[in-house]
């Protein structure tokens, strides 16, 4: 692989790689505002200015300047290195880039700096970016000097909706233009723009138009200060009180690997961004996906519930005991769920085949939806195709309604909480069951008509591992503790095996992945039996 | 009926007795700072002294870990209690030589001021407490009032009394106000007076030099061996102060005399103490004169040191540099260093490892107290128990630097 140097260290590159795109991948940070791996050039910000030595035989390009001589107490001429922007040059082979090392970059670096804060609003204290601010950064790293202008800075609009999910200030914005281009290039719907020039220069919505397309969220996520903030984050919570759990989204099949930023102390999802996977969702999320945390705290059955009333634990596993003595196992019919990790519905799956000695597996999960040609499935389950592929027999969810109504089957297992169809259908099937019990981590339908309910946590509450449409088995971590009285599924299933005399003996996550083929336990982020 | 024992000498009467177990301590008026020795006596020789600290244990060390490196002041303040003051100063030249940074000379010699009021007032406090424990209440009053003198300098400076927090890394909170100088050229010889009346209540008084002198005694070999410091040690005939071993601040520009004993005796650790008192008035004189009106106290470097509160509100850079410190913490590089002063009790050590975070990996004290309290036990074996008074009074144990 063909190399430069960058500050005398040997940097491979590839064809057609930048400056920072290579340093980039070495790991080796040159600051920028205005760039992102993901986004095309823009070279306007001028943080990521190098200077860059001229090919043998030729002259250095230099500019002429005027520099004030304390001693003459007047300008003076002299030259300086044409400085160039390190993430538009082209590298070429055994090129020298200085960054670090040359003083006239970290003076360039102090100066771009010193101007970009030049009318920054003193809005640290109530800003949401404050602690993963760009600019706080690097005037620390790079500037680190005082105001020097004593004029007013240039007043714009502040707290301009730009849509349902986004709210801009323009004071904050540098006009990188990162915003602009992620709606045109990845979002694919030109609708932000900049307006005026110099100081002036402000983004703007087009006119008669809102920010709404499916990707707002991701304007803010790519912001590099505190310009765009983000409805549903803004004034909720400081980034520096926030832990991150490497989780992944579970709104549809892509399986989007993203961060879950909740507060420790309160044990409260507070945000859900993107985090980097070049084989699945890039950089990018969607504004559902990033909105999808709200449903860990929404609507939670938080205890356990014998024939729709609040009960213990002991108490409904008794009723289970009750309701399933003597039913004959051709009556039982067990229903999996594609929004549950594989490691659920694998237990449920053992319980039912293995113990039970049923082969009534049906499978449930949210309907069909919304899809486009970026991230979003159509297919609303995050584990589809960890369902198909442990139970490849498993009938639609629409064929246990009619056994239900025909009598074949009397007593449903289920898990999970989103059934596809309409609510209304249900109703009749359900009712002629002679027990439902569930493990739900919702109200729902199901939980709703079941003889007994027990509470399952959510992806936020326990790790799994979940397949996404293209069949790569990927890991969800654990970010907060379980809410209420609320377990993880298999252990709900261990618990239901238990009551009605089976060995299900897994205690811990790592009993039932000890059981599940090796490769469907492979580490997160690997393709299946790739 | 004639005595049984009427024809032995009265020296040779024995009373047939049981060893007993007795507690003093961690609560007894006598007992500065908690702290419980069981002893067991023989009639009223102690025959074996178990001296337990760790009643006032925190786990400084361990609180130190979660906050950033300027949070540690408020803790090392009370670590010394009776001389906050030296113990910041300590904390933050162990800091600053991690970072590799010197503050301005103006701050050295203020430095060296307040930690010198801090080592006369703990020197007066500590003194006059031990008199006081012996029954003369009316020197510790003397004592106490030079010491209040002192409280008086340090709150006008710090606006408090006792723990100060006022030592910063790269700096000092405030710089010294326009008449520190006066007020301490007024207050050093009113202390020396007052001093100098303590005195002559104590040092002719025959209960106080009995109870003083001879006893405790401890021989510089076993005093090095226990890894004593400080006026302990030096009572004992060591000239070993970190000031004139290993100065640091401005000490090696001025003069002063290092005091020793020659018994290790109690006495010895008393007169050493009062004469430290002195010296040190000295060194104040000298460093008054020599420090400038006017300059920097704070080092010149955004990374360390807060910017004015003024700017903080106005401008966005000042924004951000504090915002920076005081969320972030001062990002002190990856290493490790051992710091050490001379506190009042000897020397005060600080080891800290640096992640490169803004918070310390870990802070480790070595407080001269942990050391010398070690020794109280076999000081105090053979004595009887009203000598444990005096020992344990003129080795000055803290138990707050006893956190251990």
């Amino acid at each position: 692989m063909p190399t430069f140097k960058l500050d005398g260290r040997e940097i491979p590159f590839e064809k057609g790689d930048t400056i920072i795109r290579a340093a980039h991948r070495m790991g080796i940070d040159i600051p920028h505002y205005c760039w992102h791996p993901g986004l095309s050039v823009a070279a306007n910000c001028r943080m990521c200015l190098v200077e860059i030595a001229p090919p043998p035989g030729q002259r250095p390009m230099q500019l002429d300047i005027l520099e004030w001589d304390a001693e003459k107490h007047d300008y003076v001429v002299a030259k300086k290195p044409k400085l160039q922007p390190a993430c538009q040059i082209a590298v070429a082979e055994n090129m020298e880039v200085k960054s670090e090392s040359s003083p006239e970059v970290e003076k360039a670096r102090s100066q771009v700096q010193e101007l970009l804060l030049l009318n920054h609003p003193v809005d640290c204290p109530i800003c949401d970016q404050a602690g993963e601010c760009r600019l706080q950064d690097y005037w620390l790293e790079h500037q680190g000097t005082k105001k020097r202008m004593r004029d007013e800075p240039v007043h714009k609009p502040k707290a301009v909706v730009f849509g349902p999910t986004i709210v801009y200030d323009a004071e904050r914005c540098i006009v990188c233009t990162r915003c602009v281009r992620f709606s045109a290039e990845i979002a694919k719907d030109p609708v932000l723009d900049e307006r005026q020039r110099g100081n002036l220069t402000e983004i703007v919505v087009s006119p008669g138009r809102l920010l709404d397309h499916d990707y707002t969220l991701m304007t803010e996520h790519v912001c590099p200060v505190g310009a765009l903030t983000s409805s549903d984050f803004r004034f909720k919570a400081r980034v520096w009180f926030l832990r991150s759990a490497r989780t992944l989204c579970m709104g549809c099949a892509t399986g989007c690997n993203a961060y879950l930023d909740y507060d420790p102390r309160t044990m409260t999802p507070h945000r859900h961004r993107p985090r980097e996977n070049m084989a699945v969702n890039q950089y990018w999320m969607c504004d559902e996906g990033m909105l999808s945390y709200t449903r860990v705290t929404g609507d939670r059955l938080l205890e356990a519930r014998i024939a729709g009333r609040p009960s213990t634990f002991e108490a409904a596993l008794a009723e289970v005991k009750r309701l399933f003595a003597g039913v004959p196992k051709e009556s039982i019919a067990c229903v999996l769920s594609a929004q549950h990790s594989y490691e659920s519905n694998f237990a449920l799956v053992e319980l039912a085949s293995k113990f039970i000695g049923t082969t009534a597996l049906f499978t449930s999960g949210k309907p069909k939806g919304k899809r486009d040609d970026i991230l979003i499935h159509e297919d609303k389950n995050p584990n589809t195709l960890g369902v198909k592929k442990l139970a490849p027999s498993a009938r639609p969810f629409d064929q246990l309604l009619e056994g239900l109504l025909t009598g074949t089957y009397t007593h449903v297992i289920a898990l999970g909480t989103d059934l596809p169809g309409q609510p209304e259908l249900l109703e009749a099937p359900l009712s002629r069951a002679a027990a439902i019990v569930t493990m739900a981590s919702h109200d729902g339908p199901f939980v709703r008509r079941a003889s007994v309910a027990l509470p399952a946590s959510t992806w936020a509450e326990t790790e799994g591992t979940y397949i996404n449409s293209r069949g790569m088995a990927q890991r969800s971590e654990r970010a907060i503790d379980p809410k209420g009285e609320s377990r993880p599924a298999w252990e709900l299933v261990a618990l239901v095996g238990r009551t009605l005399g089976y060995a299900t003996e897994w205690k811990k996550l790592k009993a039932v992945r000890r059981e599940m083929e090796p490769e469907a336990s492979a580490p997160a982020d690997r393709p299946v039996g790739a | 009926m004639e005595p049984i024992d009427q024809e032995l000498e009265e020296g040779e009467l024995e009373l047939p007795s049981q060893p007993m177990s007795l507690n003093m301590g961690p609560s007894h008026p006598a007992m500065h700072g908690t702290v419980r020795i069981v002893m067991e006596l023989s009639g009223e020789t102690i025959t074996k002294a178990d001296v337990q600290i760790g009643y006032l244990h925190r786990g400084f060390e361990k609180m130190c870990e979660r906050g950033n490196w300027t949070q540690v002041f408020p803790y090392v303040d009370r670590c010394n209690y009776a001389s906050p003051m030296l113990n910041n100063v300590g904390f933050a030249l162990a800091v600053e030589k991690l970072l590799g940074v010197t503050v301005p000379e103006r701050c050295q010699y203020y430095r060296v001021v307040l930690g010198e009021l801090a080592r006369i007032a703990d020197h007066l406090t500590s003194q006059g407490a031990m008199a006081m424990e012996l029954g003369a209440f009316t020197p510790m009053l003397w004592f106490i009032k030079g010491r209040e003198m002192i409280y008086d300098i340090m709150e006008e400076e710090t606006g408090a009394r006792l723990t100060h927090s006022f030592g910063r890394v790269g700096g000092m909170a405030k710089p010294p106000s326009d008449h520190f100088k006066p007020m301490v050229a007024q207050v050093l010889p009113r202390v020396l007076s007052i001093l100098g009346e303590a005195e002559a209540l104590l040092l002719q008084n025959r209960i106080f030099m009995d109870r003083l002198q001879g006893v405790g005694k401890i021989s510089a070999a076993d005093a090095i061996a226990l890894g004593w410091t400080g006026p302990c040690l030096r009572a004992t005939g060591v000239p070993y102060d970190v000031r004139k071993a290993h100065p640091y601040l401005v000490y090696d520009r001025l003069a002063f005399d290092i005091p020793v004993g020659q018994e290790g005796d109690n006495w010895d650790r008393f007169m050493v103490r009062i004469e430290e008192i002195r010296q040190s008035v000295r060194i104040i004189e000298q460093a008054l004169e020599q420090m400038a009106d006017q300059g920097p106290v704070n080092v010149d470097d955004p990374r360390i040191v807060l910017p004015p509160k003024d700017e903080v509100y106005s401008t966005i850079e000042g924004t951000i540099q504090h915002f920076k410190i005081v969320m972030e913490g001062i990002k002190v590089p990856a290493g490790e260093a051992y710091g050490y002063t001379e506190g009042c009790n000897g020397e005060l050590g600080f080891y800290l490892v640096s992640d490169g975070s803004g918070t310390p990996y870990r802070v480790r004290i070595r407080p001269p107290c942990f050391a010398i309290t070690a020794g109280l036990g076999g000081l105090v074996t053979g004595l009887m128990i009203p000598d444990v008074v005096p020992t344990f009074g003129s080795l000055n144990m803290i138990g707050g630097e006893c956190d251990h």
